[in-house]
């Protein structure tokens, strides 16, 4: 795939999906311009704006590898959000065993609970998929609002913390278990940890013969077949990666942000990695940017919709309309001459 | 037989070919090509693959629109602009794959497309016409019957009967005996001629099967890329004839010299396979042989009797319901660690669809077996493209695999250079048990030539090989022994010397008789 | 507690009665989901469908006072969104079942949007017709209380397995589902009929949401839908693609859904959110029930991608 070609499509998608949207501001009365600078101050002007942007986009990293390491398997997995979620749950639970421990045995076991729950979440659906032929699309979907009906379960009842009367959540983890900032910027570690797994996993998928034998069964199973590859292993091995990564989304959430389980944990950030996986083209180092660039109108939503009274749900439909928008422009990979070396032209 | 009451209707229309010719983009894929059947004519179109005879059908048909040159019904220009303008002027089209709606019946497959089919289907009347239909047709099938459960055989004919159903009286058949007994196969022409003779009919036989076009044609067009390379009367024609015309003044590489030698000890043995299909019906019964090294088995028989299903499970694409398959007198799972230790390699039917990753690199293909290995992948984990596209290098040139490089996409490659590369792959490293499924199916001569002695090669060096075939010439030039498989099980095998293409041919129908 | 003088059988009415109620919005998106997945597509994004029809059907309830209008033009609105599906798949390279993702993210998220200023004012509810004044019980009255728009779904269900066998549209969307040979040699426009297929399932699915919004739960709020839309999709596999078993299948996972809400009513209060799952849990169990690892999936359309 070329990456060149890949950058100038989503560039244009970018271009035609704001441009829809100033036209529908447009006909509210506002001018289109005025939003888009809107964007660019809520996302990336000033320093509190790009920390707000990279918050969001931690988070958005980890859930995209949710999808975009099953689908290199040739999986459509979409269950981030419920993996998220799961890992959120679990971690509260490690964070309130191991009470007491020193911070970094802490941190870690409750990263470790984090990621392994949101695995073990997603490599059931690949199991589904591999040994019953349960479609991993909708089962992932299905398993998403089985996450959030048990999270909800939980923290009303087994799990709830009765001493808060504002909100409905969970125990809380013990506060010197709370994950603060980085250094120089105020954005938490999520955002470091996130990197650092697109990046390992970049390396893993590009670099070594997993990555090949994962690419060769996205690319034709039954080539895969034929070479005597361990389709079912594999399978397991990306979807527990992918569901890893969205747990340990959700381990950061509940360490570095809230502290807790609550409905906080359910703000779509599972739906947008969907958007970002398809983005990347499955790359996990393509994420790490296009993250930082959803994180930004994910930070910019709120600005735009005080300063023109829209709607919550602005930012979830200019994510439903990139998105659609990006899969339509799949059509034209291959057809734009300037990115195919002259040779490999077929009749 | 009587037919007349239906068919005696409408005379065939004479159809006249004029000057067609047809460029996509720098390749004239047809070259100022006539060609002129008279009402009534049994014509033969022959041409090795590529040589545009589907080209020009699909002109004749509207499917595809020809850059210059005409087409004359009963002498008047026709305008066929679409499959639907064909079939109005009475020209019909049986494809060479089934072009049956699987999950219906019979009757619902022959009242689609008739026209002035109303917005409710009246079936009590519909059905009493098909009856009546049926009644005068030289061969019947069961109204009720879905489509998914009739034999090729059926198949064929139901195309057959549906193009005549909808009044088509100048059928083009599109080598339509490819997936049926030789029995069947003279079975169906028979009846078309028979249709012929009587001035019923006009047909077309796009083939490349001489025999038939000897026992059934009256004359023969050929084609050689693109270009019209002689015509003429089957009866004042010598095979030899036909053959220089399909294929020119070229030399063909000569069948591989075969060494006697007697066969070594068995290296890949099934017992008591059985298979299921993706519907659940058992595919393939109790099947047991075995090949030694130094041999070919070959297996012939009728597609969609099983082979696929077999072939699939030796590699690993397929679970077997009972028995299991040995290799090296083991047990093998059809693992790479047993693949590499064994030396077992496969070229499968349909190479670019079971063996290649379309979105690949032709170097990438080519590695599918060794990129774990040194030097290709140091300590089994890190990949070394670089030494992956060398290695590609040096296949690309040992096989005679023509391509771009070998950092050109698989897809845009010929048909036979995938299946070269796929070849080049598989005989690269020791093989010592190689399974090769129809390994020439639409090639031309020349590269059938060249694969033919790879494997022959490959079989004096002491490697067994396993051939699964439709092509009965290929197993009869091919084979040491020869198998034929019929509703999933081995139903007759005898030695090369004694082999008998009659005697074969009706083994291969064994479930019909 | 009304419930608890009858006890376990108030419960079983009520399951029975929430079924019957309930099972409208599966009905009509899985019958929708049938037709486009006869046509050779699927469209995973009906809930995001279901959720705009809700919301278009009650904001025009509210400003017409019609409900019955409310119903059209969340059919058509249904048609519309469901249209885009239908023309981004026709491009080439285009997976269906990740434009049906985006179209759920995008459905849901665009009604929300365009529906924030309707979910204070109530809208005229569609009417209901009473069944069960033969009976002296409350509760078997309330049970059957039921909306024409139910019994229009069941006849709807007949009207579709019979024309889907005698009608000639039935024929040419079952072809062009099964076979694009088939199709292609008989001159169909395949891309054309996969369109009208997505459409008209939209359509259903559309209708399916102002069921929600105008009768039952009969409100318009965020958390109106949770999943339905999808659900019927999962439903259609199990169904094996026949709009009767569609019916079927609709009133067992309108009588999960109501299980919950009829324990509350009886007094069970203890795991709602648990009992409140119960649908999705028979979801995953009876896809997993339908599925085979080896086979194809029996009945699916030949062009359909979901088996595998």
């Amino acid at each position: 795939m070329n990456s060149l070609e890949a950058v100038a499509i989503n560039a244009a998608a970018f271009v035609i999906t704001l441009a829809l949207f100033g036209v529908y501001v447009a006909t509210l009365g506002h001018n289109p311009l005025d939003v888009y600078y809107v964007l660019w101050l809520g996302s990336f002007a000033r320093q509190i704006s790009v920390e707000s942007t990279l918050t969001n986009a931690a988070p958005l990293m980890l859930t995209a590898l949710c999808t975009a390491i099953p689908a290199r398997a040739g999986l459509l997995v979409i269950g981030g959000e419920g993996a998220l979620v799961v890992g959120g749950v679990a971690t509260v639970l490690a964070g309130v065993l191991v009470a007491g421990a020193p911070f970094l045995l802490g941190v870690a076991v409750m990263s470790l609970a984090g990621a392994l729950a949101g695995g073990l979440w997603i490599a059931f659906a690949g199991a589904l998929r591999q040994y019953r032929g349960v479609n991993e699309t909708i089962s992932t979907l299905l398993l998403n609002y089985i996450a959030i009906a048990v999270m909800y379960h939980l923290i009303t009842g087994p799990m709830r913390d009765w001493e808060r009367v504002l909100k409905t959540s969970s125990w809380s983890i013990p506060d010197e278990l709370r994950v603060g900032a980085l250094p120089v910027i105020d954005v938490h570690w999520g955002l470091a940890a996130g990197v650092t797994v697109c990046l390992i996993l970049y390396v893993v998928m590009r670099r070594t013969t997993f990555g090949f034998g994962v690419d060769v069964l996205g690319g034709n199973p039954r080539a895969a077949q034929m070479a005597g590859l361990p389709i079912n292993r594999l399978v397991l091995i990306c979807c527990f990666m992918g569901g890893a990564a969205a747990g340990l989304a959700g381990a950061f959430e509940v360490t570095a942000v809230h502290g807790f389980a609550s409905e906080s944990l359910v703000v779509g950030f599972g739906y947008a990695g969907i958007l970002v996986a398809f983005l990347s083209r499955q790359n996990p180092a393509a994420i790490i940017f296009l993250a930082i660039i959803l994180g930004g109108v994910a930070a910019s939503g709120g600005l735009l919709q005080r300063r023109f009274d829209l709607p919550d749900a602005t930012t979830q439909v200019l994510q439903g309309l990139l998105f659609m928008i990006v899969l339509a422009s799949n059509a034209a990979y291959g057809r734009l001459n300037v990115f195919q070396p002259a040779a490999w032209r077929t009749a | 037989m009587n037919m007349v009451s239906q068919l005696a209707v409408e005379a065939p229309p004479s159809v006249s070919i004029n000057a067609l010719t047809k460029r996509f983009g720098a390749l004239t894929a047809l070259d100022d090509v006539s060609m002129e059947i008279q009402p009534g004519a049994f014509h033969a179109l022959l041409g090795e693959n590529g040589a545009g005879k589907s080209t020009l059908v699909k002109c004749l048909m509207g499917t595809y629109r020809a850059d210059a040159g005409q087409v004359l019904i009963d002498g008047r220009e026709a305008r066929v602009a679409s499959p639907r303008d064909a079939q109005r002027l009475g020209l019909g089209m049986v494809y060479q794959h089934f072009t049956l709606v699987p999950s219906m019946s019979v009757a619902e497959n022959l009242v689609q497309g008739e026209p002035g089919l109303g917005a409710v289907i009246d079936w009590p009347a519909r059905r009493e016409r098909l009856t009546a239909f049926m009644a005068d047709m030289p061969f019947r099938l069961e109204l009720d019957r879905q489509v998914s459960t009739l034999s090729a055989g059926e198949k064929q004919k139901l195309e057959i009967l549906k193009q005549l159903h909808l009044g088509s009286r100048f059928l083009v058949l599109d080598e339509p005996t490819s997936v049926l007994t030789p029995d069947e196969a003279d079975q169906i022409l028979g009846l078309m001629h028979q249709l012929t003779d009587a001035g019923q009919i006009s047909v077309v036989l796009i083939s490349h099967k001489l025999r038939e076009v000897e026992a059934y044609a009256d004359e023969v067009t050929v084609l050689r890329q693109g270009r019209l390379a002689g015509r003429g009367k089957v009866a004042s024609l010598s095979r030899a004839d036909m053959v220089r015309m399909m294929v020119g003044e070229d030399q063909l590489a000569a069948s591989a010299p075969r060494e006697a030698q007697s066969p070594g000890e068995p290296l890949l043995s099934v017992r008591g396979l059985s298979v299921e299909d993706d519907k659940g019906i058992p595919a393939v019964q109790d099947l047991t042989l075995d090949v030694r090294a130094g041999e070919i088995v070959g297996i012939a028989g009728v597609s969609g009797n099983g082979q696929t299903e077999f072939v699939e499970v030796l590699a690993g694409q397929r679970a077997e319901s009972a028995g299991h398959v040995e290799a090296g007198g083991r047990r093998y799972d059809k693992t790479r660690a047993e693949m590499r230790a064994l030396g077992i390699k496969l070229l499968p039917e349909a190479p670019l669809d079971n063996a290649c990753v379309r979105g690949m690199s032709v170097a990438e293909n080519l590695s599918l077996r060794s990129y774990d290995t040194e030097p290709m992948a140091r300590g089994g984990i890190w990949l070394n493209r670089a030494e992956m596209r060398k290695r590609a290098a040096g296949l690309i040139a040992r096989f005679h695999i023509k391509t771009q490089g070998p950092d050109a996409p698989i897809e845009t490659l010929s048909g036979g250079n995938v299946q070269r590369t796929v070849l080049a792959r598989e005989l690269s490293e020791r093989a010592r048990i190689l399974i090769v499924q129809n390994p020439c199916f639409g090639l031309d001569l020349k590269a059938v030539a060249e694969i033919r002695r790879q494997i022959v090669d490959a079989r004096n060096g002491g490697t067994a090989v396993l051939l699964i075939s439709e092509d009965l010439d290929e197993i009869l030039e091919l084979a040491d022994r020869i198998l034929v498989m019929s509703d999933g099980r081995i139903v007759y095998e005898t030695p090369r010397a004694e082999a008998d293409l009659q005697e074969i041919g009706h083994h291969m129908a064994h479930h019909e008789v | 507690m009304e419930g608890t003088e009858l006890g376990w059988w108030g419960v079983l009415i009520a399951v029975i009665g929430g079924a019957i109620r309930v099972s409208t919005p599966y009905l009509f998106v899985s019958l929708g989901e049938t037709l486009t997945e006869k046509s050779g597509r699927v469209n995973l994004g009906l809930e995001g469908v279901l959720v705009m029809g809700a919301m278009s059907g009650y904001a025009t309830a509210v400003l017409t006072g019609q409900p019955w209008l409310g119903v059209l033009v969340a059919g058509c609105a249904g048609a519309l969104l469901s249209l885009v599906h239908a023309l981004v798949c026709s491009l080439p390279r285009v997976n269906d079942i990740a434009v049906g993702i985006a179209l759920f993210i995008f459905g849901t998220g665009l009604a929300f949007f365009l529906g924030k200023p309707f979910i204070n004012p109530s809208a005229p509810r569609l009417p209901d017709l009473d069944l069960g004044w033969w009976s002296d019980s409350p509760h078997v009255q309330s049970a059957l209380q039921i909306s024409p728009l139910f019994l229009f779904g069941f006849a709807l269900a007949l009207f579709l397995a019979w024309a889907l066998k005698n009608m000639r549209w039935g024929l040419v969307l079952r072809t062009v589902g099964d076979s694009s040979e088939a199709a292609q040699a008989l001159g169909y426009n395949i891309t054309l009929v996969r369109i009208a297929g997505t459409v008209t399932g939209g359509f259903l699915a559309g209708v399916g949401g102002s069921y929600l919004s105008l009768y039952f739960p009969g409100t318009w709020n965020e958390g109106l839908s949770s999943g339905q839309g999808l659900m019927a999709v999962a439903l259609v596999i199990f169904a094996r693609w026949d709009p009767v078993r569609c019916f079927y299948a609709s009133l067992l996972f309108g009588g999960a859904t109501a299980l919950g809400p009829a324990l509350q009513s009886a007094g069970v209060t203890a795991n709602y959110y648990l009992y409140g799952a119960a649908p999705y849990f028979l979801t995953l169990a009876v896809l997993i029930y339908s599925a085979s690892p080896q086979r194809a999936l029996e009945g699916a359309p030949g062009e359909v991608s979901i088996s595998r």
